[in-house]
């Protein structure tokens, strides 16, 4: 194959340019056809990242790099707008800009009628543009760059119907959220440009060994990016909110790419974190209490988007329990077995980012169908029966279900168990703070088990029962029509049989791919995990999935009223699943009030105080007038005695001085 | 002799008046007495002007008393004009009617104290009527 | 020249010494005519005249002695004080009337003192235009203005303290002032002192009445300064003070040099002690403005001069020291009127026909007439 390294420009640029002919000529040319330049744009990057992806495997030599613009030439700062795409950037080319074009193509008949329809596609453009920018990028500040343009897009798109204060609100706590994660992002960059390289491009980066505290903070800090981005603990509490969006951008920004970001940030500087052990089991720590977190609260949540939204944040918990599972410190293995447990674990979590980026698209478009079909309604406990009504919809649900719950043989399945391996072979001796990653094994076969249960309970709940229409509904309740229904099908298929690029006895085409093309993975893996334990991860999610499937389908189908019986069993704690664990609340009063009260203050002291100030200072000559008016008395002997009285003190002073001068 | 005291006395009696002068323009409300004692004001200079005319032994001080007078003459006679003028509108010659020009929110300014009651004047004495009143006599035409 | 002895005898110098003795009659006319000013409670002028009377009589003592004769000491002396009390009683008089009887009475003592001072064409004048048109239009116009008796008007003053302090402490700033710009006591003084030194037979005695030290000859070249009408003269004093300033730390001259140059530092003196306080710059003075030929600026045109070969800045004196006037006083005056001030004539012209036609255009419109 040709060298693609001066094309990679294209892949972010063609979206740029069908988001600005859209902003400008879409409202008044383009209308209802607005949607064109962006399918085809992103349509036309899709096959440039599967070239690239092509051209790689043809690849002998490193990633392609391309250095198209000397951005800032300071010095011995020299950064530059140069691409980059090897093994890691290529995979998330590729899903970002599939899914991308199937959800652009879905929303085709999802906003129809919108009045806003040009913005949308504008805005999907955009964000294609920079998501795909963010893992081309070749150095750190571009990174950032992109970082924040997919932020900016989020905002523009959660915030895409502003004129409901809910929406409007929920972008603004978006926003904000993440920008706590992004300024720890930056201050690890401005760390990683005082303290390892001038130029911050990865190549200079990663050469860097240290394992000092240093290290360990740089890491942490980058962690704190990932934690804002990808929404987790303690800052997740964005992205439920963020539901308040159109049904395709939950599916793409806050399902398939943009939470992403996080995971490909942490993915992509294995090698600075691999050096830190205490930076790993953090990134373990939190990613699988996350993961548990959020499954316990999606157990009771009534808004079923909610539930996908709560199901994003613990599968982005596993990606990050997975990532930190992989270390260099081990203790009494070789290096070789350290590198191989490395490889492992970021296989692992890129193997289950590509496959939750296909099934929670599927979950969300679905969802958005239903939603289309139930006239805006998305209560589930206001509808029920469905699987008559919208039997296409209701298959392709139940393919992302099954999926997500980990059903043998379908993709969830084969990248859930790989993470669990990750884990496992972190707990094994030799390893550092292996106790911890015991735990953590524990938690995460426990949450595979409440992962099912969520996810069948919502789909028992909104497909089984008697049929229940709300009456929103109207004449809107049936299938969609195809443009919808199309992109669903294909994203089940992806979703039934996309593990198999990297199911184990089948192929390990994925694992390989990436272990060649990312340079930090290069020469890595042998078996780890000993033959006893190999199959316990494979088993353990097994049977956590179908034992959730078969608790859910009991309690929802078989015995309906039995949910309700055991929520009143248990008060407190339904009502702390239900809501949220209370963290908005906490927030609310630990940070929120007290800025707000700092505001008050402020706008006190500018109210009063500084425009006191100005206001004094106005009225410091009306006093002067107040107290000259009165001379101006309208008598003229008053005014010419003035003037006596003056012309007396001058001369009295003049002839002072002439008498005392000799 | 000595010129100087002699020419010392003269300036310190031009003074002397010059500052009556003054006093009376600014403390009398009569009009005509306020204008009286500007010309009062201008004699005091002229006394000035002719001193030094007489110590310096030259006419230019006369001359300029000269012109100080033909001055004082259109002065008082476009002064008395108004003064005429003012008078016809209030009927009084007090100059403290005329406020009109002060600040807006400056009250203007009347006396409070009252004036002594003018002096009751005696009644001229009556005389008796001496002599004895003659007989009218009855009116006889009725023309 | 020698200076006749007449001149020689400097007169003793006046008990105004000092300057604050000065605001003692200027007080005690503040208090005159604070108390006599009109007001709403009649009291009878008890403490005012009193106090009138003791500063003019206090006044008249402290004005220098000029040394002319007696008649014109004693004109003088009346007619100022006619006036000034004439002036008085124009301020405080309640009475229109009387207050306009006073002021021709002012005017007409006013006149007496030109008189006094060479200058019968403007006696005449003002006698004519002041107190006979002036305060006859003045008595016409109280006439049509009349109310029954006194209005309130004229019992009341507008705020009779400030007033009269306004205008006396005017007064004693232009007392003082004359007082330091014409008064020759220090001079005076110091040139008795020369005097006194030059009848001192020994050197030693010389050297104790003038003092050691300096200061005698700072102080004479500082008074020197003050007699800017006779440079010539002025030059030559300082020339001789200088001299004798050299020679005086130690003394080098025999006591009779030093008496001999004391006598002339003395005769000097004595001859620049007339042109003192003289404000006149010199003729060849920094004041012209460039361009302007010095010889022919400023000067009064030869139709102005009493002699022909007078120089315009100088004045004229007599044998005995007097200023000369000339005789023919309305001549003289129309001739320098209509040489050298021909344009202020014009144009006073102009502006009495622009005044009568203007206080006729005034006063010509009736009320109901008025637009």
């Amino acid at each position: 194959m040709f060298d693609m390294s001066p094309y990679l420009v294209l892949i972010p640029l063609l979206p740029l340019l069908a988001s600005v002919l859209i902003a400008f000529l879409g409202p008044r040319l383009f209308r209802q056809h607005s949607h064109w330049p962006c399918i085809l744009a992103v349509l036309t990057s899709c096959v440039l990242s599967i070239l690239v992806l092509f051209s790689l495997g043809q690849h002998e030599v490193g990633p392609l790099k391309h250095s198209y613009y000397t951005w800032i030439p300071a010095d011995n700062v020299i950064i530059s707008f140069a691409l980059q795409a090897d093994g890691l950037t290529a995979i998330m080319l590729t899903a970002i800009t599939f899914i991308g074009s199937l959800i652009a193509i879905y929303s085709v008949g999802y906003m129809h009628g919108d009045p806003g329809y040009a913005r949308f596609f504008a805005e999907i453009s955009l964000f294609i543009f920079s998501m795909t920018g963010l893992v081309l990028a070749d150095n750190f500040l571009l990174l950032y760059a992109f970082w924040e343009g997919v932020g900016l897009c989020s905002y523009l798109l959660i915030g895409f119907w502003f004129t409901r204060p809910a929406a409007a609100a929920a972008a603004k706590k978006a926003f904000l959220v993440t920008r706590l994660g992004d300024l720890g992002f930056f201050i690890a960059i401005l760390m990683i440009w005082t303290g390892i390289s001038d130029t911050l491009s990865y190549d200079s980066v990663f050469q860097f060994k240290d394992n000092s505290g240093f290290m360990t903070a740089v890491c942490l800090l980058l962690f704190c990016g990932a934690v804002g981005k990808s929404a987790q603990f303690p800052l997740h509490v964005w992205l439920p909110d963020a539901m308040e969006g159109p049904t395709p951008v939950s599916a793409l920004i806050h399902a398939a790419t943009m939470v992403t970001a996080g995971v490909y940030l942490v993915a992509r500087c294995t090698p600075l974190f691999i050096q830190s052990a205490t930076a790993q089991v953090i990134v373990a720590g939190i990613g699988a209490f996350t993961a548990l977190l959020a499954a316990l609260i999606a157990l009771t949540q009534n808004d079923l988007k909610r539930v996908l939204a709560y199901s994003t944040i613990s599968q982005l918990g596993y990606m990050f329990l997975a990532l930190g599972c992989g270390t260099l410190a081990i203790g009494a293995a070789t290096r070789g077995d350290a590198m191989a447990l490395v490889s492992m674990a970021v296989v692992a979590a890129i193997f289950h980012l590509y496959t939750h980026a296909f099934f929670k698209a599927l979950l969300f478009l679905s969802a958005g169908s239903v939603m289309h079909a139930m006239g805006n309604v998305i209560d589930m406990r206001r509808f029920s029966g469905l699987r008559k009504v919208l039997p296409r919809t209701h298959w392709t649900f139940l393919c992302g279900a099954l999926a997500l719950a980990g059903f043998p043989l379908l993709a969830g399945f084969w990248s859930k168990d790989e993470i669990l391996a990750a884990a496992l072979g972190a707990s094994l001796e030799g390893h550092p703070y292996r106790g911890i990653y015991i735990v953590l094994f524990i938690s995460g076969v426990a949450t595979a088990g409440l992962t099912a249960f969520y996810t069948f309970r919502a789909y028992f709940m909104t497909f089984w029962g008697e049929e229940r229409i709300p009456p929103e509904a109207g004449h809107h309740a049936h299938e969609s029509p195809p443009v919808m229904t199309v992109p669903l099908m294909i994203l089940a298929a992806g979703a039934v049989f996309i593990g198999y690029v990297n199911a184990e006895p089948f192929t390990n085409w994925l694992g390989h791919f990436l272990e060649e093309h990312t340079t930090p993975l290069r020469g890595a893996g042998h078996e780890l995990i000993p033959a006893a334990l190999k199959y316990v991860p494979l088993a353990s999610g097994s049977v956590m999935a179908l034992g959730g499937i078969f608790l859910a389908w009991g309690m929802y189908v078989k015995q309906p009223g039995l949910s309700a019986h055991l929520a009143e069993s248990v008060p407190q704690l339904y009502q702390l699943s239900l809501n949220k664990f209370y963290f908005d609340e906490l927030y609310s009063f630990f940070i929120v009030q007290p800025i707000i009260g700092l505001a008050e203050f402020c706008r006190v002291i500018d109210l009063y105080v500084v425009d006191g100030l100005v206001d004094i200072v106005g009225e410091i000559p009306r006093l002067f007038g107040v107290l000259f008016r009165p001379i101006q008395n309208g008598l003229t002997q008053f005014y010419a005695l003035a003037m006596a009285l003056g012309i007396a003190v001058f001369l009295v002073a003049m002839v002072w001085r002439m008498a005392l001068a000799p | 002799m000595n010129e100087l005291p002699m020419l010392h006395n003269y300036l310190v009696v031009g003074a002397i008046l010059f500052a009556l002068g003054l006093v009376g323009f600014l403390a009398r409300r009569n009009l005509i007495v306020m204008f009286l004692s500007a010309e009062m004001m201008l004699q005091g200079v002229s006394l000035n002007l002719v001193a030094f005319a007489r110590y310096r032994s030259n006419l230019q001080g006369q001359a300029f008393t000269l012109f100080i007078i033909t001055v004082a003459a259109c002065e008082a006679g476009i002064a008395l004009a108004l003064i005429l003028m003012l008078y016809r509108r209030r009927h009084s010659l007090d100059v403290t009617l005329w406020q009109d020009l002060r600040e807006p929110t400056v009250e203007p300014t009347f006396d409070e104290e009252p004036l002594p009651p003018p002096p009751v004047e005696e009644p001229l004495p009556r005389l008796t009527p001496a002599g004895l009143e003659p007989v009218h006599g009855q009116e006889t035409s009725h023309v | 020249m020698r200076l006749p002895s007449i001149l020689l005898q400097i007169p003793a110098p006046g008990p105004g010494r000092s300057l604050l003795l000065i605001l003692v009659p200027v007080a005690l006319g503040l208090i005159a005519v604070y108390l006599l000013l009109p007001r709403p409670r009649g009291t009878r002028p008890r403490w005012g005249t009193f106090s009138a009377g003791m500063a003019i009589l206090l006044g008249g003592w402290l004005l220098g002695r000029s040394g002319s004769g007696w008649v014109e000491t004693v004109l003088f002396y009346a007619l100022s004080a006619i006036a000034i009390v004439a002036g008085g009683l124009l301020i405080t008089l309640r009475n229109p009337v009387r207050a306009a009887l006073s002021f021709a009475l002012v005017v007409l003592s006013t006149c007496g003192l030109f008189l006094l001072q060479a200058a019968p064409f403007l006696m005449a004048a003002t006698i004519i235009i002041y107190a006979g048109a002036i305060v006859v239009t003045f008595l016409f116009v109280i006439m049509l203005a009349q109310q029954v008796g006194t209005s309130d008007a004229d019992q009341r003053s507008r705020e009779p303290f400030l007033s009269s302090l306004a205008g006396f402490v005017l007064l004693g700033a232009m007392l003082c002032m004359l007082h330091l710009t014409y008064s020759t006591d220090r001079f005076d003084a110091l040139l008795a002192r020369a005097k006194e030194a030059v009848e001192k037979p020994t050197l030693e005695g010389i050297t104790n009445t003038l003092g050691t030290g300096n200061d005698f000859f700072d102080a004479l070249h500082r008074e020197a300064q003050h007699a800017h009408l006779a440079p010539d003269k002025t030059r030559v004093f300082e020339d001789s003070l200088s001299a004798l300033e050299e020679n005086w730390n130690p003394p080098s001259w025999d006591a009779d040099k030093m008496r001999s140059a004391l006598r002339k530092l003395y005769e000097e003196g004595v001859a620049i002690r007339n042109s003192y306080g003289n404000l006149q710059p010199p003729r060849e003075s920094s004041f012209l403005p460039p361009g302007i030929d010095k010889k022919q600026s400023l000067e009064l045109s030869t139709y102005s001069r009493l002699h022909s070969n007078q120089p315009s800045t100088q004045p004229l004196r007599d044998a005995q020291g007097r200023s000369v006037m000339p005789a023919e006083n309305v001549a003289y005056l129309g001739r320098t009127l209509f040489s050298d001030y021909l344009l202020a004539v014009e144009l006073g012209g102009t502006l009495l026909l622009v005044a009568t036609v203007g206080a006729i255009a005034i006063a010509g419109r009736r009320p109901e007439g008025l637009r």
